[in-house]
């Protein structure tokens, strides 16, 4: 195939055709009675917190002292109390000899905190994470299971497979923080993190089953003649080559869940999804809220799915 | 070395049951070179595979080396050690470099330190000549090659028995005479040898005696010299025939 042929004209085309449609919604927008208000939305991610320092008794500034960003302000009290207050030199609030009063505000420091957003995205990432690892395990298992020559194991497989494939992953939340939270006495993010995990686990199972299936039988053969037993020839041989040629769909599983962990928000876990409603609930910024919101998922994902693609590139030196 | 008693071994289909190894007994001595031929699916392949136990016998009765094979408590892993395979389809690890396909059961399995795996392989690519190769992966190996890693990474085990499935028919025909040829080495350094080929020409030049497979039957034996000049079955005169 020849990809060098002139495509400058397609991409111009792509570009084009995204512009209309961003032209269009913009058009329609404007039409409805809504201000945009993206101003407001950066405060939701990090902001300047002041914390105000109020004078512990009746009394007077003694002296203060300068140093650099910080001043230090010593404080007398009327019955001969001393007590010294370090503030932000901006957020300095009172004179040298100035009497206090108890509660009188003598300065501010001030720093930087993430905002709801942020830590409802570091939720999410957290998560998703978890989840993910313990679904893998739970899967890998799962797989094994899956394709093993006990019957038992085999069938007890199969049923959680199709448990968890066959219901909703909603419904299963609710199951696993009301009836099993309550019984088994689980926190709420457990049980968020254990749901998640089990459901991904039962796709990761399928994914590792046809995995492993598809690396032609010589392969174990060939192990097993030159003596190693079937745990052995599956870690080195069958599972590294499984592994490879399940990467793609893995990946996609796994930036499934990530965008399925918007749901644990139902069981109030505060992640990505019910912080920004709760955002919306403060700012009535609905639009740019749920925009900021969605842009912060696809950030997740495509990091994910890059990270996936290098993987995969690495791997690819034996084919 | 090797005795089979009564060897049977019967795969039930659906529809039907096909007899593959339908009763062989045989005994290789040690240094023996014996070669198997037969028309396919005369059981040849199969009854190769029993040997180091990829199939599960239906009756009868293996000895290698004094072990019976057919006793439940017998553990096949040590005795696939010591049983040497190569395959049709040379089943290397496409994963691993070509170094890395000698080393790894040499250090799963023989439990050697790394040093010492590594000097081994490289001694025995040297000697299958193919040294130049050990970083490739054996995808970009030709299969004549391929073959000779796998049979470098069988060696690698020190085997007391090497089985040949077929090794040259996946080939094509210019690289037969590479891997024949480490064959033929193999051979006269006193290796005991079973080996399934469609190769006439190595069977008469290196088999110390032949064996004449159908229909999961030992047909015929013999030396070369009688089997390919005086043959006595009706059946494997037509054979003959028919390849040669």
């Amino acid at each position: 195939m020849n990809t060098n042929r002139n495509t400058w004209p397609w991409n111009l085309l792509t570009i084009a055709i995204l512009f209309t449609l961003c032209a269009g919604l913009w058009a329609a927008t404007k039409k409805i009675d809504y201000t945009w208000r993206w101003n407001r939305v950066p405060q939701y991610f990090i902001y300047h917190d002041e914390t105000l320092i109020p004078a512990p008794f009746d009394g007077q500034v003694a002296t203060i002292s300068k140093l650099g960003d910080k001043t230090q302000i010593k404080v007398l009290g009327d019955n001969g109390e001393e007590e010294t207050f370090e503030v932000d030199s901006n957020g300095i609030e009172v004179f040298e000899g100035e009497t206090l009063f108890e509660g009188d505000y003598l300065g501010a420091t001030f720093e930087w905190r993430a905002g709801p957003l942020l830590v409802g995205l570091w939720t999410t990432l957290w998560l998703s994470a978890a989840a993910s690892i313990i679904g893998m395990v739970i899967g890998l298992i799962t797989g094994l299971c899956r394709v093993s020559n006990n019957p038992t194991l085999r069938s007890l497989s199969v049923f959680y497979i199709e448990l968890i494939r066959g219901t909703p992953l909603l419904v299963q939340l609710f199951i696993f923080y009301f009836f099993l939270g309550t019984v088994l006495d689980i926190s709420r993010i457990m049980a968020g993190i254990s749901a998640l995990a089990i459901f991904a686990g039962a796709y990761v199972a399928e994914i590792i089953r046809a995995g492993i299936q598809s690396i032609p039988k010589g392969q174990m053969e060939a192990a097993r003649s030159l003596g190693m037993n079937v745990p052995q020839a599956m870690i080195h041989i069958i599972l590294p080559q499984a592994f490879k040629r399940t990467l793609p769909p893995l990946a996609g599983q796994f930036i499934s869940l990530i965008k399925d962990s918007s749901l644990v928000s139902v069981i109030a876990i505060t992640d990505l999804t019910k912080s920004g409603r709760e955002v919306i609930t403060s700012t009535f910024a609905t639009f740019e809220i749920w925009f900021v919101v969605a842009f912060l998922y696809l950030l997740l994902t495509s990091v994910l799915s890059q990270v996936a693609a290098w993987v995969e590139r690495r791997l690819a030196v034996s084919d | 070395m090797i005795k089979t008693v009564d060897l049977k071994k019967t795969f039930v289909g659906r529809d039907q049951t096909v007899h593959a190894v339908d009763g062989i007994s045989a005994h290789i001595k040690p240094s023996e070179v014996v070669v198997i031929i037969g028309p396919s699916g005369s059981g040849k392949s199969t009854y190769l595979r029993c040997l180091n136990g990829l199939e599960t016998l239906t009756s009868g009765q293996i000895i290698i080396d004094g072990v019976d094979l057919s006793a439940k408590k017998t553990d096949l892993n040590l005795v696939r050690r010591e049983v040497g395979m190569v395959f049709q389809q040379f089943n290397l690890f496409p994963h691993k470099s070509v170094l890395q396909n000698i080393v790894l059961a040499q250090q799963v399995v023989r439990k050697r330190k790394s040093s010492e795996a590594l000097e081994k392989a490289r001694m025995l690519l040297q000697k299958v000549g193919i040294a130049e190769k050990e970083n490739e992966y054996p995808i970009r190996l030709s299969g004549g090659q391929q073959q000779r890693v796998a049979i470098a990474r069988a060696l690698a085990m020190d085997p007391k028995i090497m089985l040949f499935d077929e090794p040259t028919s996946a080939l094509d025909p210019e690289m037969v005479g590479e891997v024949l040829e480490v064959m033929k080495q193999l051979a006269r350094e006193g290796m005991t040898m079973v080996v399934v080929t469609h190769e006439m020409g190595f069977a008469r030049e290196v088999a110390d005696r032949v064996l004449f497979m159908d229909q999961g039957k030992l047909v015929e034996e013999g030396t070369p010299e009688h089997f390919f000049t005086a043959p006595q079955e009706e059946r494997t005169k037509t054979f003959l025939r028919q390849v040669l």
